[in-house]
């Protein structure tokens, strides 16, 4: 049983070089069983360790715990781990069709699975560098998977810019191998506090900060990230936005919430950055045409969102944030897959030009209907739940709830243009009539999901943290009034001022930034982190 | 020295990230930033002027062998990019006719 964790490491990477390797064009039936002993090996993982949690600590080959590779399994990696495989069943599921005779996909996608489930796991911070650039090769090579044109010329600035944010990462481990002598972080965050050498560790944590500000597209460090999700596969986007940016946020708890943050304070910081990167994505996002465009840019914005939850600044806001990266995997996984069908169906990206959904698509619109309902925030569903858990703690404070409420009106704005292409009179040519079940199966689950998480929420986090939350009362009538407010306002400024695309409006749209641009942002962002930590 | 040395191969790495105008200059440019990283790294571990870490029973005094196991896969990781980059980048070139970064991010 104390073992299982290296099957969740090894199994996939094997299953992917048997599907790889054997010439036959139905093995990659392979990655079902694969995944049914995941869930299976999880479950009973989970049980045995909420009985011991000491069988957490696993270190290979009988070396001392400075020098040996260890893996870690606490509360905040298993729900990860947790996600990870339930979001990879689901995109098995939803690939299999339409990918059926591409064997190299499900060879990358087994690989990824594999390769993130390490990140989750290691407890070694140079183990942690390796797990990132093979993760940044591997979305690489499947978001290029189709070849084409714009995709070639987003996966080559995703390469370098991720590339670049790992080596400056690895800078930052250097540093603190030089200072600790050792990469172990769980040892490393016991004697963070005593350490004497601060200004080398300081200079570590700004550019550990860069490396992962950079990979999960907070506000300068966003360029490439709606590029790259805007023109992968439907599939492929929605595992991107939904689970592989949050491996930088799982890097910022890790990192910055349990070692960095007692001796140095810095929260504050990452508070604004959140802050300021959740406004420029919406603002980004209202003015997009492109229907994976918004979405790619909603991501941007609902990062900034993790990011204030994450950056330890107040009470139990972390919960909201951590709870928030589960959701955004649940809601913006669903709107990927329904607008993957509506896309294929549509063969159009336009949101403009896409009309009448619900009566082509029912079950889809009515699947993305609820993804929608999630994101902006309507109670019942999860989106609402972490959204308020984030708030909470901040009640008191009026300009930042001011700042809230415009960051929810700015998501409801421009959801209300995806919105609009489900209603309507449908005028273009439709090629496909229904999605096919193994398409509708994953997608109900996870608007199921959503459900379930909007409404037991509280004995989720009490099972996992033992902390009981801050309850929200569904039964009061003035939450549903107070969203209907802001959803009509919303849809008013939207067919008001953003439907009649002003030039204001265009001019921000067609604002792209070259590649040596998103580089010397990079730059200028590690050189003001550092200089805030000195300062501070 | 050779620290500063190594730094600075950094620092240049770093320029030409911002000032290079061309996707092979930028590949480039970010092959520099790791091999200064690796060579500052390399050195930290051997401040006390050892040996390789290869016991022949007269040298005692033997460099810190960590940094030398973790750099080796950091090159291996760097060539993986390097190529992949420079794959990338011809395809780019095939579609666009063009390696300057103003024409492929209009």
């Amino acid at each position: 049983m104390i073992h299982l964790p290296v099957l969740f490491l090894f199994l996939p990477i094997v299953i992917a070089l048997i599907i790889y390797l054997i010439q036959s064009s139905h093995i990659h039936w392979l990655v079902f069983p694969m995944q049914l002993i995941l869930i299976v090996s999880f479950i009973f993982y989970v049980i045995a360790w909420k009985n011991d949690p000491s069988i957490g600590v696993l270190v290979f080959g009988g070396w001392d715990e400075t020098i040996a590779i260890t893996f870690l399994l606490d509360a905040l990696n298993l729900t990860f781990v947790g996600l990870t495989i339930f979001f990879f069943s689901i995109i098995f599921f939803y690939a299999f069709k339409s990918n059926y005779h591409e064997k190299k996909f499900f060879f990358f996608l087994a690989f990824l699975e594999s390769v993130f489930l390490g990140l989750l796991m290691t407890n070694d911070l140079f183990n942690l560098f390796v797990f990132l650039e093979v993760i940044a090769l591997l979305v690489t090579l499947l978001i290029t998977y189709r070849k084409g044109e714009n995709a070639l010329k987003a996966g080559l600035q995703y390469l370098l810019l991720a590339s670049m944010a790992s080596i400056l990462y690895l800078i930052g481990v250097l540093l603190l191998y030089y200072v600790f002598g050792h990469l172990n972080i769980a040892l490393m965050k016991d004697t963070m506090p005593s350490v004497l050498n601060t200004n080398l560790v300081k200079l570590a944590y700004g550019l550990i900060i860069t490396g992962i500000g950079l990979k999960a597209a907070v506000f300068p460090l966003y360029a490439w990230l709606p590029k790259a999700h805007g023109v992968a596969p439907s599939s492929v986007s929605a595992l991107l936005s939904g689970l592989v940016v949050k491996a930088a946020l799982y890097l910022l708890m890790r990192l910055h919430g349990e070692m960095f943050h007692a001796p140095y304070e810095f929260s504050t910081v990452i508070f604004w950055l959140g802050m300021i990167s959740a406004l420029a994505g919406v603002i980004f996002a209202m003015v997009q045409k492109d229907l994976k465009q918004i979405l790619a840019y909603h991501t941007v914005s609902q990062v900034g969102l993790m990011f204030i939850g994450l950056s330890f600044n107040q009470g139990n806001s972390f919960l909201g944030g951590w709870l928030h990266i589960l959701n955004h995997a649940v809601f913006k996984g669903l709107l990927f897959l329904a607008a993957g069908v509506i896309i294929k169906a549509y063969q159009t990206k336009k949101v403009y030009d896409i009309q009448g959904v619900f009566k082509t698509l029912p079950w889809t619109a009515s699947l993305m209907l609820i993804g929608i309902l999630s994101i902006t925030g309507a109670p019942l569903f999860n989106g609402y739940v972490s959204k308020s858990m984030l708030k909470y703690a901040f009640k008191d404070e009026m300009f930042i709830m001011f700042l809230f409420n415009l960051i929810n009106l700015g998501t409801i704005i421009s959801f209300s243009k995806v919105a609009m292409m489900l209603f309507g009179k449908p005028h273009l040519k439709v090629l496909i009539k229904r999605a096919s079940i193994s398409q509708h199966l994953p997608m109900t689950i996870v608007a199921i999901t959503s459900l379930v998480i909007g409404l037991f929420y509280q004995p989720l986090i009490t099972w996992i943290y033992d902390i009981v939350p801050y309850a929200i009362h569904l039964e009061d009538a003035r939450i549903y009034l107070e969203y209907i407010f802001w959803v009509s306002l919303g849809f008013n400024l939207y067919y008001f001022i953003l439907k009649r695309d002003y030039r204001p409006l265009a001019k921000i749209r067609e604002l792209t930034m070259t590649f040596p641009t998103a580089n010397f942002l990079l730059l200028v962002f590690l050189v003001s982190m550092v200089a805030f930590l000195y300062l501070a | 020295m050779e620290p500063l040395l190594s730094i600075a191969v950094i620092l240049i790495g770093m320029y030409g990230l911002i000032a290079s105008e061309t996707i092979i200059k930028s590949v480039f440019s970010a092959t520099m930033i790791e091999s200064g990283v690796i060579l500052l790294f390399l050195n930290l571990g051997a401040l006390n002027g050892g040996v390789i870490p290869i016991s022949d029973g007269v040298n005692l005094v033997i460099v810190d062998p960590i940094p030398q196991a973790l750099m080796i896969t950091t090159i291996v990781i760097g060539s993986t990019v390097t190529s992949l980059a420079l794959i990338l980048s011809i395809k780019v070139f095939h579609n666009n006719g063009s390696i300057h970064w103003k024409d492929i991010t209009k």
